[in-house]
């Protein structure tokens, strides 16, 4: 047991353990709805003629969930080969181009952590992981990062894994609603980011470059890196328009 | 059992440069933020990012279908009453109703 690492405003410092086991608890509910997807991921690698251990690894070195099921779909329909890897791994690169926004936001709460240290806690960094260590605040320890990268990473590995050995037996998570839990999980996130109506702005630009940028593109995550960009953008006009108001 | 240990070397070729561009995208933010100084407009904008992807995560799932809709609109409603289990249990639910119904 040690003593946590930010100094919070609590007069009792939380142990690590106890950050460790928050993180756990917290990510539960994400998991429950990441593990149908995972075996879903598993058994589209296996119709796409990756062996368990191809996909253990891709799970385990690439762990970034989105992208892989782009690669998988890749790899069904084009192979291999060398100029069609190269694609691959260009798609998973453009897929996760978000990780860079998503990343610069967590800067301050890696301030004093050291390059090693922050190069393998960021390997961690999916949108569930970020979503959640934001929310912690500055009381973020990177024990708490840890509890939530472990659960993870184990639950998305093990499901992967797993689909990939069953193969052809092929799960439809939404014939239970548990797609919905992700996008339950990103609500109530987002609802902890409220402002006032000050955040409405933004937020409606968001969404209508996301919608516009879905519906032209076929699947993907550019929707995700539109929205994030139209959305800053307005927040970034917003306070100039403010400046203005107070230099007046 | 043994295809299951099988190892394309060119698929492993494809993991590892996935794995290392992937990788990038993580360590690239907080390195770049931290070497460019940012105006109040430039901050305002990296402030507002979050909810921006939060909202550009969900918003073309969440009205593909009016019962996703509906069942996104109750967990807004919620989410800030209620622990974020309860909201999500209560979403899954709701949207499970909501498109037998629709």
């Amino acid at each position: 047991m040690s003593t946590q690492i930010s100094t919070g405003s609590a007069a009792i410092p939380a142990s690590s353990r106890q950050e460790f086991a928050a993180g756990v608890v917290h990510c539960l509910p994400i998991v429950a709805g990441a593990i149908p997807f995972g075996f879903l991921l598993g058994s589209l690698a296996a119709k796409a003629g990756l062996s368990a251990l191809d996909m253990g690894l891709m799970s385990a070195l690439v762990f970034a969930g989105s992208s892989q099921f782009v690669a998988v779909e890749l790899l069904d329909k084009n192979g291999s080969g060398a100029g069609a890897g190269l694609a691959v791994v260009g798609a998973i690169l453009l897929v996760n181009l978000r990780h860079l926004l998503m990343g610069a936001t967590l800067e301050p709460r890696f301030r004093g952590v050291s390059r090693a240290r922050s190069g393998l806690a960021l390997f961690f960094m999916t949108d569930e992981q970020w979503a959640l260590a934001l929310r912690r605040g500055p009381e973020l320890t990177l024990a708490y990062w840890y509890g939530v990268a472990a659960t993870l990473y184990l639950a998305w590995l093990g499901s992967t894994v797993a689909g990939a050995l069953a193969g052809a037996l092929i799960a439809d998570p939404t014939a239970w609603g548990l797609d919905f839990t992700f996008i339950a999980v990103f609500l109530c996130l987002l609802a902890g980011f409220w402002r006032g109506v000050g955040s409405l702005p933004p937020w409606l630009a968001s969404a209508a470059a996301a919608l516009a940028v879905h519906a032209l593109s076929s699947g993907g995550t550019w929707h995700i890196l539109a929205g994030a960009l139209a959305g800053g953008a307005v927040a970034a006009c917003q306070a100039k328009g403010q400046g203005r108001a107070r230099d007046v | 059992m043994f295809e299951s240990l099988h190892l394309d070397l060119s698929v492993f070729a494809i993991v590892l440069g996935g794995a290392l561009v992937t990788w990038m995208t993580r360590i690239g933010g907080p390195w770049l933020i931290a070497r460019v100084r940012l105006g109040p407009a430039a901050n305002a904008a990296l402030e507002a990012t979050p909810g921006a992807v939060l909202v550009a995560l969900v918003a073309p799932a969440a009205l593909s279908r009016p019962s996703d809709a509906l069942a996104a609109a109750f967990v807004c409603l919620i989410a800030r009453r209620v622990p974020m289990v309860v909201a999500v249990v209560a979403g899954v639910l709701a949207v499970v109703m909501l498109r037998r119904l629709m």
